[in-house]
């Protein structure tokens, strides 16, 4: 492989692995900029995505139903959850949320488990992109372009969202100051409600999406949820831009890190994010200090 | 804030200390069946290796349930003593201990994880009680970390990776590149391929590891195929297995060069489908192994499960076998007697002719390599075997993980 | 308050008395439960009294066990000399550790925690010629203590031992959260600028916190090594860092003994629903939901009001002569 071929390919790489990192980041800095809550249960939900996303596949027999239903049905559980029991903690301290949202990673991890069995289970990628493009002369799979670009869409989507729409704007407002947003007289409550549903929703979407290139397993939950907290730290808690930076910085430091010092894979990432907070304790684009 | 009556509020709490306490305190044993024969199984039951314990589970249950229908063992019923330690060896520990202190539990089996049977076997003396592994693999606990109460029924991960390099002898494979998991047992397996490579004088490209829980390979399969290698020696397992077998598929890495693994499972196979077909490697356990007492052993899984047995259900069935023959030769299940009666024992079993010998209690057993393909009659696709390797080929010397020949 | 002294002398007198009446595994549990508490209490230093909620706490008790582990294998040191060892080196370690992650505060505060933790993981699990790597390190030898002192080799003698670490630690603690120390600290968490412009350093402070905090943890680890017989990277595993901070939390943080109580409750929680039902992670979770909602001040809150209630009760009726 010559060496612009392997750094194309690596790159594209690269880039694919970022999107599925920015889609579980995304998902937990809006919560925590909303909500000011540490979401636990993240990785939990991601896992759930992935295993709704079989089931739907198996019944259905397209991909692209999954990749819309499943986050949509995770998205409404995090909102019933929202609903239920998060409104009642919001007086709280952070504790409260910790140990709910990790009570509630507890519950869906084993419910998983129970409902679908401790095997992993397959979903093959659509048909659409089951194949390879050749890269310079090397074979690509064109799923892994899909994903990229996917990740590129959905980033514009959410920004636009954030950038243009009434509920961005109520988003972006409440993160600020809530009780301002709450003065002239918009539900907050109804807005954290939305927020924390798109995240679980976002975090779904990312499963699906992971689905076929790791399988739906039970590890997940537990392997994704400390992906998630790094990605966002580095970029800034509560700052979507931030989520999108982290993954790209994370996704390439990997993919090349992996490759030219296989020994360290283990720790780049916290390295990366140790780096980052000594410089910058509130992460790239946050705001803590 | 929500205000509760007082007295509910002290009642759940009261009840549920009373509950959580009680146990404890107040007996020191629950009363047995007199006379049975417990069986300890501190199992990885949930968890990410939930899987393998689970198979564990069954293949004991189904022995017990079939030997007590035929009166169990020297007319003793047999009593599985199940625990879910979720792959945490200070769970298992703990759990071992309740076995042991409570129950008087001092026969061990279906320990999942090395680092759990690691933790546990220095504690096999103090406790008395023997253990005879079904799935452990890693080379050192018949090697450095041999205590004379611990047996092995299962093959070892060195024992795999032998078969492999014995099966290349033959093949057309000039040169080849290594990819394992980077802990303990892919370290190990990779070393021992290493070293067969060597002395058969095969180009060992080079190799590389991966941590446990890598969920993108990417890398990893350019670097296999940068090295122009004619082979690949896989040495993973579980979720790290599956997404790499699912990756390489895509990046259609088999039309390139020749993917052999240590250890082919068929819950893997059922996970990636047809990216695993044209895989070729050892196999611990398959139902298509060709023994008389497998073809018994499969058909009596069929009936009671609709299914096909897995590579740790067939393991187990061997382990508790061994048990069982060990038993019937001491006549008891007191560990002094016991552990004599197992040394040298032969046995005929699912994988053919297996020895418990003596000088390291490795059961020395042939070694199967299988290929993936496609059969009528399965939604997945299932192992088939290619080669038999002899077991004194197979088998490393005593106390040892490496091969001299 | 006098009662609470005298509950205190009572509980103590109960656990040095259980060796006499619980079976062999109801000490073992009790043995582990004693040191599980000294580690959910060593977080309670950080997170109830400074309000630095640590995501990384495992780091002090896998240190410790190591360290302990590596010091009763491979040199000839009496037992409880290399215990109280190994709490020194992590002790030490957690000034470094703590000088970076008090850079931070807040949320970046505890990620800072994690990212030490897992670090750390990484290098037990790549360092094998010092740590075992993955396998860990196994056979760890409960050795005698000093002139010979062989009682510590028992089983019955270890746990005395281990009591011994937990009860001295909670005095130690207890002065500290007593003294102009604790007072800081208790300003840091109220409100940390307003202490800032008292005068006080608070980054001194909580680095000090920190290093304290995970020495005990330490001394929990490094009891656990010799007590369990083994240290491995499972020890290092993140998961157990949300776990003891659920217990400080179901406890009742800020209080010392809260945290014990939540060790207990947890460990003892766990291990008997998952010997009745394999989907008790699922229970587990419910009850800590329910816990948040219906308990928020935790086990020692609730004992502690059910306690005042009826003394107070008692008091009212025999002023009333009833």
């Amino acid at each position: 492989m010559s060496t612009l071929a392997f750094f194309l390919t690596q790159s594209v790489n690269a880039l694919s692995q970022a999107a599925l990192l920015f889609f579980l980041g995304v998902g937990l800095t809006l919560i925590f900029g909303i909500m000011r809550i540490v979401n636990f249960a993240h990785g939990a939900l991601y896992m759930l995505g992935a295993f709704i996303g079989y089931s739907l596949v198996r019944w259905t027999g397209s991909f692209w139903l999954a990749l819309v239903l499943a986050p949509i049905l995770v998205a409404l559980l995090g909102t019933a959850f929202e609903l239920v029991i998060l409104r009642r903690l919001y007086r709280r301290d952070a504790h409260a949320f910790l140990m709910v949202t990790f009570g509630l990673a507890l519950v869906v991890t084993e419910a998983v488990r129970l409902i679908w069995g401790p095997d992993a289970l397959q979903v093959p990628p659509p048909r659409l992109f089951s194949g390879v493009v050749f890269l310079l002369g090397e074979p690509f799979p064109t799923y892994r372009l899909f994903l990229a670009g996917a990740g590129a869409v959905m980033a514009i989507a959410i920004w636009q969202l954030l950038e243009r729409t009434r509920l961005g704007l109520l988003i972006r407002a409440t993160s600020q100051n809530a009780e301002m947003v709450h003065a002239l007289g918009i539900d907050v409550g109804l807005v954290r409600s939305a927020v924390f549903g798109i995240g679980c929703g976002l975090a779904a979407l990312g499963g699906v999406l992971a689905a076929p290139l790791v399988t739906a397993s039970h590890a997940m939950a537990a392997t994704v949820i400390i992906d998630a907290f790094v990605i966002v730290i580095i970029g800034g808690m509560g700052s979507f831009l931030g989520s999108l930076i982290g993954a790209l910085l994370i996704a390439f430091v990997q993919v090349f890190g992996n490759y030219y010092l296989p020994d360290f894979a283990l720790a780049f990432m916290y390295l990366v994010m140790l780096l980052v907070l000594v410089v910058r304790p509130g992460g790239l684009l946050g705001k803590e200090a | 804030m929500t205000f509760k009556p007082r007295y509910t509020r002290r009642a759940v709490l009261a009840g549920a200390g009373a509950t959580i306490a009680s146990p404890y305190i107040f007996t020191s044993a629950q009363a047995q069946a007199a006379g049975a024969i417990k069986i300890g199984m501190p199992l990885a039951l949930t968890g990410p290796l939930g899987s393998v314990g689970q198979q564990q589970k069954r293949g004991a249950e189904l022995y017990a349930k079939l030997q007590n229908a035929k009166g169990g063992i020297l007319g003793r019923k047999i009593e599985l003593l199940i625990e879910d330690t979720a792959g945490n060896p200070a769970t298992c520990v703990r759990k071992a201990q309740e076995m042991v202190e409570r129950y008087d539990c001092r026969l061990f089996t279906g320990i999942t994880l090395s680092s759990e049977a690691l933790a546990i076997v220095p504690k096999l003396a103090e406790w008395n009680s023997i253990f005879i592994s079904s799935d452990n693999g890693d080379g050192r606990l018949t090697a450095e970390s041999f205590v004379p109460n611990f047996f092995r029924a299962n093959t070892s991960g060195p024992m795999g990776a032998r078969a492999v390099s014995l099966y290349i002898k033959g093949a057309e494979l000039k040169s080849f590149y290594a990819l394992g998991m980077d802990y303990a047992w892919g370290h190990n397996s990779v070393q021992v391929f290493e070293n067969e490579m060597q002395r058969l004088k095969i180009n060992f490209i080079g190799k590389v590891f991966a941590p446990t829980g890598t969920k993108d390979y990417s890398t990893y399969i350019a670097k296999i195929r940068q090295s122009g290698a004619d082979g690949v020696y896989l040495v993973l397992a579980g979720d790290d297995n599956n997404a790499f077998l699912a990756q390489a598929a895509q990046y259609q890495l088999s039309s390139k060069m020749a993917l052999l693994t240590e250890q082919i499972e068929l819950v893997a196979l059922r996970a990636v489908g047809d990216a695993s077909l044209g895989l070729i490697g050892s196999a611990r356990y398959a139902f298509t192994f060709d023994t008389p007492a497998n073809k018994e052993f499969v058909a009596l899984w069929k009936a009671e499960h609709n299914n096909v047995p897995d590579t740790f259900e067939g393991e187990q069935w061997q382990c508790m076998k061994v048990f069982e023959a060990g038993i019937i030769k001491a006549g008891g299940i007191e560990a002094d007697k016991l552990r004599p009666a197992l040394e040298d024992l032969t046995i005929e079993s699912v994988k053919g002719k297996v020895l418990i010998r003596k000088c390291d209690h490795q059961g020395v057993q042939q070694g199967f390599m299988v290929k993936v393909v496609k059969r009528d009659g399965f939604d997945h696709p299932i192992p088939e075997v290619l080669a038999v390797l002899p077991e004194d080929r197979t088998t490393p010397p005593c106390n040892k993980m490496t091969y001299d020949d | 308050m006098r009662w609470s002294s005298l509950l205190g002398l009572a509980v103590v007198a109960v656990l040095i008395a259980a060796p006499l009446g619980l079976p062999a595994f109801a000490m073992t549990l009790l043995t582990e439960l004693v040191i599980l508490g000294l580690f959910a209490m060593s977080l309670d230093l950080m997170v109830g009294y400074t309000r630095l909620v640590s995501f990384g706490h495992v780091a002090a008790y896998g240190l410790g066990a190591y360290a302990c582990g590596y010091l009763l294998l491979n040199t000839s040191l009496p037992l409880p000399f290399a215990v109280l060892l190994a709490a020194v080196m992590t002790g030490t370690v957690a000034i470094g550790v703590g000088w970076v992650c008090t850079l931070a505060t807040g949320v970046s505060f505890s990620m800072l925690t994690l990212a030490f933790a897992q670090l750390l993981y990484a290098i037990a699990f790549k360092w094998t010629s010092v740590t075992g790597g993955s396998d860990g390190l196994a056979g760890i030898p409960r050795r005698a203590g000093p002139m010979g002192l062989t009682v510590l080799t028992t089983k019955t003698g270890f746990y005395y031992f281990a009591l011994a670490a937990l009860v001295g630690s909670y005095l130690l603690c207890r002065q500290l959260v007593a003294s102009p120390f604790g007072a800081v600290l208790r300003g840091i968490r109220e409100n940390e600028t307003k202490t800032l412009t008292l005068g006080y350093n608070t980054r001194l402070y909580k680095i000090a916190v920190v290093a304290i905090s995970y020495a005990l943890g330490g001394l929990a680890g490094a009891l656990y090594a010799p007590f369990a017989g083994f240290a491995n990277t499972e020890l290092l595993f993140w998961l157990l860092s949300g776990q003891v901070l659920i217990m400080v939390i179901v406890g009742g943080s800020g209080t010392l003994i809260g945290p014990i109580l939540g060790a207990a409750f947890f460990l003892l929680l766990e291990h008997q629903l998952s010997s009745y039902t394999e989907a008790w992670a699922l229970f587990f979770g419910l009850v800590f939901i329910g816990f948040i909602l219906f308990a928020p001040q935790g086990i020692w809150g609730l004992l502690t009001a059910w306690f005042k209630r009826d003394w107070m009760r008692l008091e009212k009726g025999r002023r009333h002569g009833t």
